[in-house]
């Protein structure tokens, strides 16, 4: 019986301002401002009348720009609901669509006027001016979407990131392994005084490896060592009844990683899988390497009344193991649970890499 | 500090899983002076046999222990004709416990100080079975005992609720019916429903069923539903009142 609970898919999301604001009115204005500029500025040769040319662009380009804001304000909602390349296609084809027809009716208002002053303002091309409007449209709507993605992209992922660190430094060490093995070293203090020193070296190491950057990269072998460091303080505490199989052998130990993948995960195997049995039990370690993926696993016994404690008690600390890996590799990454009678198992994946990007 | 504590000192037993959590206490009490440590348990069993062995004065007794937790085997000792006093220990409050509430009840953090452990000593009272209840559901997790503790004489007997098949409302008291036979406790069948409420049906006014005991269900000609039970000839009659119920959360098991 195999529950494969949760593979973290990378979402992406589509990410359009929202157009019914003042602010993203103000936007359009400018964008489309600049644009006229750049168009009326790239004509060869500059012509004299250079301010008649712009206001005629501007005002064009506005009723085009102020168009699709009113449209797009209007869609956001259904668009919103569409997949997202689907839905940055609609957006565009929207854009464009407005952006022809303001052309047709311009063109046909110019080829009623009647008004010789005007003349020179309207388009005498008709094919050629709805080419060259949908072509500007599409451009700098391509642009002007692109841009919106990327920032809010880059938004999100300094959020998440601030939310991880605040998450790591909430949740990594567990109160109860920090004052229990503050209990077991005043206890060590006075019947064996050299482990007991030994004990608070290996605290202070952890506990620098806790406070230290949550994004920071370490390599695979001090990140094991890191683990080793806990397993030894809880073995001061548990004796016996903590053990803990290494089979490592096969993965490569240069490899990069974010920090405190494995130690956080050890330490849930040993709350909610050695603590509660009083006879003990064993936590198995792994690690594959397939040339291009590393999968490193964590297994403990799981106790059968803690099944349902499980998912409340390691929720936090595999959520953020999920957001660091999603953030160090997007969407390469996954974070599986499995759990069957008596075992429970995470695996991580995530590619090998040896030299920071 | 008074005489007695010179003249007749308090014996002291330590409940605890860790091994370093004990020989300090140990120690800690060692330098005390005026107390008498009789026993060390490392589990909650240990703990009930020493408890009825030794009678100790005061039982040092951890939360987190595994199979059994140090409040239920404080709800257990209460059984006894002169439950000792508790002191709790733990090494994080994870049971939202105030201040007070733990000054009154004994209930020290890990590490312990020698002067709080002595001042708990001092002010050590037997918790009432009130107080204790109370306690437990502060408990985020597992309120329902993993024990039933029965006397048999003087004997406390433990019995793991997953032996436990089902009960029996008499007059006075309730049966318990489990794999190596049956036994008394003087409980409530209406505590006992709500407290084993996920594993356990309610199946008549006067009787209590483990879920994974029961091997089917039957409705004989007089259209009264029977229970039969798993590796046995038994068979327990549901009442009218319960049919219903028990039917539809019967149906719910198989169907998951």
């Amino acid at each position: 019986m195999r529950t494969p609970i949760n593979n973290s898919p990378v979402a992406r999301h589509f990410h359009l301002p929202d157009f019914c604001t003042a602010g993203s009115t103000l936007a359009v204005v400018l964008i489309v401002e600049l644009v006229a500029l750049l168009l009326t500025v790239a004509r060869q040769p500059l012509q004299i009348n250079f301010w008649v040319d712009l206001s005629g662009n501007s005002l064009f380009m506005l009723w085009q720009g102020l168009i699709s804001s009113a449209v797009l304000c209007r869609c956001r909602a259904w668009l919103t609901q569409r997949p997202v390349t689907q839905a940055y296609m609609l957006t565009l084809a929207l854009i464009v669509s407005i952006a022809l027809l303001v052309s047709e009716c311009i063109y046909q208002v110019g080829q009623s006027t009647t008004i010789g002053l005007l003349e020179d303002l309207f388009p005498s091309q008709h094919f050629m001016f709805l080419l060259r409007t949908g072509s500007i449209a599409f451009i700098v709507s391509s642009l002007a979407l692109r841009y919106f993605h990327v920032t809010a992209e880059w938004r999100s992922s300094v959020e998440l990131e601030a939310q991880a660190r605040i998450r790591a430094l909430q949740a990594r060490i567990r109160p109860h392994f920090l004052f229990n093995s503050m209990n077991t070293i005043a206890s060590l203090t006075r019947s064996d005084p050299a482990r007991a020193e030994e004990a608070v070296e290996d605290l202070a190491d952890l506990f620098r490896a806790n406070l230290s950057e949550a994004r920071s990269w370490i390599s695979l072998k001090e990140e094991l060592e890191i683990a080793r460091i806990y397993q030894r303080i809880e073995s001061l505490r548990l004796g016996d009844r903590l053990k803990v199989e290494w089979k490592i052998h096969d993965i490569p130990l240069r490899a990069l990683v974010p920090s405190l993948l494995v130690q956080p995960l050890l330490e849930n195997a040993v709350y909610h899988g050695i603590e509660p049995l009083s006879e003990g039990g064993s936590i198995t370690v792994s690690g594959s390497f397939d040339g291009q993926l590393i999968e490193l696993s964590v297994t403990n016994p799981l106790p059968d009344k803690a099944t349902l404690l499980l998912h409340t008690g390691h929720g936090i600390a595999l959520d953020n193991i999920r957001q660091r890996l999603q953030l160090a590799w997007p969407g390469q990454a996954t974070v599986e649970l499995q759990q069957s009678i008596g075992t429970y198992k995470v695996i991580m994946r995530f590619p090998y890499q040896d030299q920071h990007v | 500090m008074s005489d007695t504590h010179e003249s007749i000192p308090l014996r002291v037993l330590i409940v605890d899983d860790e091994q370093p959590a004990r020989e300090r206490l140990q120690r800690l009490i060692a330098e005390l002076g005026h107390y008498e440590l009789i026993g060390q348990a490392e589990n909650a069993t240990t703990a009930l046999e020493l408890c009825q062995q030794l009678q100790p004065d005061v039982v040092l007794l951890d939360v987190r222990m595994p199979g059994m937790t140090g409040i239920e085997v404080a709800q257990h000792l209460n059984l006894l004709d002169e439950p000792p006093a508790v002191i709790f220990t733990t090494a994080y409050e994870e049971y939202a416990v105030d201040a007070f509430e733990a000054e009154a009840i004994g209930y020290l953090l890990k590490p312990i100080r020698k002067e709080k452990l002595e001042r708990a000593l001092q002010h050590a009272v037997r918790l009432s079975t009130h107080r204790l209840q109370q306690l437990s559901n502060h408990q985020a997790q597992n309120t329902a005992r993993t024990h039933l503790c029965v006397k048999r004489g003087e004997a406390l007997r433990l019995i793991p609720m997953k032996e436990v098949r089902y009960f029996v409302a008499e007059q006075k008291y309730i049966t318990i019916h489990h794999t190596h036979g049956t036994d008394l406790i003087d409980e409530s069948l209406k505590d006992l429903s709500v407290e084993f409420a996920d594993s356990f049906i309610r199946i008549h006014r006067n009787s209590l069923v483990a879920e994974n005991n029961i091997a089917s269900i039957e409705r004989d000609p007089e259209g009264q539903y029977k229970i039969y039970l798993r590796e046995s000839t038994e068979s327990l009659s549901v009442s009218r009142r319960h049919s219903a119920a028990v039917l539809k959360r019967l149906r719910g098991v198989h169907e998951e």
